[in-house]
């Protein structure tokens, strides 16, 4: 199942294997000295380690299925797949494994979707945006100015040998994560993502990977004449007269406009944060008769939180604790000239 | 009693070697090392910056304290050694917490059939959970009454127009993402086209 054999040297497994299973080698080890096999690892810092994960994940070949778990709703399987070639091209495909599924393949810059009952597009991406925060994969020490890594320790996911790194927002306002990474590869293996009073409230467990030399022969298929070409995205900006005053320590502003929701055909001024691990969305729309009071809900592990003042409501959504939501929407003040 | 320490400390750390059962059942016995147990972890807890924003120390006890008050006639009596795991009671008291802050912050209604009163047990490692048979699994689980209970029963047809309002922001917010996705990616490919075009110079 595990591709162990790749790029390990006999000595190396032989660590593992005194690793993994201790119990029964005990014997063997002499007393006292039971941090031997741990100084043979290399003792890297969380940030050492996601750097690590990011070059493992962009530059490696290699194949993994992994699931997504919310509590309360089912788990989203994927196949997950990468390639290098020769010729610098990389290629990565992405299946949603249940139901009628999705897929995207990126070829290079170029990601194509592949829906039901949609029309296949592509648009530009540096990566495919999966169960993983892309910016996490890509550039994680960007994500220090919002958030702190702490490297906790070694473990055992997905029967491998891993390490964990914490990782805490600066100024504890959002959700923090426990992430595994592979100690002899580098490649993520487990992702918890946690409230403040420690619940989970979404996972991501890899439960089976392959390295390979080669990349997978399923890119071979690929046709790259029938792949969408991309659509361009208008970067519409609308300066709107109001602004938010307070947003959580290295999050910023990414995106303002004015548009339709879809569903109801309302029109709505539209704000985005980001801190690179979630993003936040802020509305602003006239009150309606019957539409929400101030309230908090929570579909899966979004917040939404709805407040009314002055004749608007205020909706801010995003994978946020409610305090920090509500924090956001209350500080929406009018924008000085 | 030193070695009792350091065989505890071991044992925190999941590094004991010898026999947990010994240890435990003396850890059992003994108020003294109970203490210590408790304040080892909160301790390691806090070194990895793992500690609970409200961090009500003694849960364990109050947990007990809240079994030993229930009234007979609603639920029979159970003590702590009768409940399945102790794992799944932890999270109960903790929700609850949740609820309060939540409730402080405004009066709280939970969307839908997301219901996290109801899966302790997604600390199991998912790739060897079984389906169990009986309860429903994913998308089907029934609505409690517990969740609708916010929520004022006046108006059905405000409601709905209410739950359609939210549908259409959660559906707009996930719109958002895919597009923002597209348009950051684009917006620093550029910036590094524009480095590498300034770099050779």
């Amino acid at each position: 199942m595990l591709n162990l054999s790749l790029r390990f040297k006999a000595a190396a497994t032989l660590m593992l294997a005194a690793v993994l299973f201790s119990p029964l080698c005990v014997a063997q080890e002499p007393e006292g000295d039971v941090d031997s096999p741990e100084a043979a690892v290399e003792k890297l810092s969380g940030a050492q380690w996601l750097l690590k994960m990011s070059q493992a994940v962009s530059q490696t070949n290699y194949q993994m299925s992994l699931v997504e778990q919310r509590p309360g709703s089912d788990t989203v399987p994927y196949l997950w797949r990468h390639g290098v070639f020769e010729n610098g091209i990389t290629m990565e495909q992405l299946s949603m494994l249940n139901g009628p599924g999705k897929e995207f393949i990126r070829v290079n810059r170029q990601v194509s979707v592949f829906e039901p009952n949609v029309a296949p597009f592509s648009l530009s991406g540096r990566i495919i945006d999966g169960p993983f925060p892309s910016d996490l994969l890509l550039n994680p020490l960007d994500l220090q100015s919002a958030y702190t890594f702490i490297a906790i320790g070694r473990g055992r996911v997905s029967g491998r040998a891993a390490q964990q790194i914490r990782i805490v927002s600066r100024d504890n306002s959002r959700y923090a994560y426990q992430l595994w990474v592979d100690e002899e590869t580098g490649m993520p293996l487990k992702m918890n993502m946690l409230d403040q009073s420690g619940q989970l409230i979404k996972q991501i467990q890899v439960t089976q990977f392959t390295t390979s030399a080669e990349p997978h022969e399923f890119f071979s298929r690929i046709n790259h004449e029938a792949l969408p070409t991309i659509t361009a995205v208008p970067l519409s900006y609308h300066q709107h007269n109001w602004q938010i005053a307070y947003m959580p320590i290295g999050m910023t502003e990414v995106k303002r406009n004015t548009h339709r929701l879809s569903v109801t055909d309302q029109v709505v001024e539209y704000a985005m944060l980001s801190d690179g691990m979630v993003e936040v969305s802020v509305y602003v729309m006239p009150i309606s008769a019957s539409g929400p009071q101030n309230n908090v809900y929570r579909h899966e592990s979004k917040t939404l939180l709805n407040r009314t003042e002055g004749g608007m409501q205020i909706s801010v959504i995003g994978e946020i604790p409610p305090q920090t939501a509500n924090k956001i929407a209350t500080s929406l003040v009018a924008r000085v000239e | 009693m030193t070695q009792e320490q350091e065989n505890l400390s071991a044992f925190v750390d999941g590094e004991y070697q010898g026999d947990d059962s010994a240890l435990v059942s003396a850890l059992k016995q003994d108020t003294e090392l109970q203490d210590k147990w408790r304040r080892y972890h909160t301790i390691r807890d806090g070194l990895r910056g793992e500690l609970p924003a409200d961090s009500s120390i003694d849960i364990a006890n109050s947990i007990a304290a809240a079994i030993a008050d229930e009234p007979a006639i609603v639920a029979p009596k159970r003590r702590l050694r009768d409940l399945p795991v102790v794992g799944s009671v932890i999270p109960l008291v903790k929700q609850s917490g949740q609820f309060l802050v939540a409730a402080s912050v405004a009066a709280v209604a939970i969307l839908g059939v997301q219901n996290y009163n109801t899966t302790p047990e997604i600390d199991e490692p998912l790739m060897t959970a079984p389906p169990i048979a009986g309860r429903p699994q994913g998308g089907l689980a029934p609505v409690s009454l517990e969740q609708t209970r916010p929520v004022e029963r006046t108006d059905m047809a405000t409601l709905l127009e209410q739950r359609r309002q939210i549908n259409a922001l959660i559906a707009d917010h996930e719109r958002q993402l895919q597009l923002k996705q597209a348009q950051m990616q684009d917006s620093t490919a550029q910036e590094q086209a524009a480095e590498q075009d300034q770099q050779p110079e």
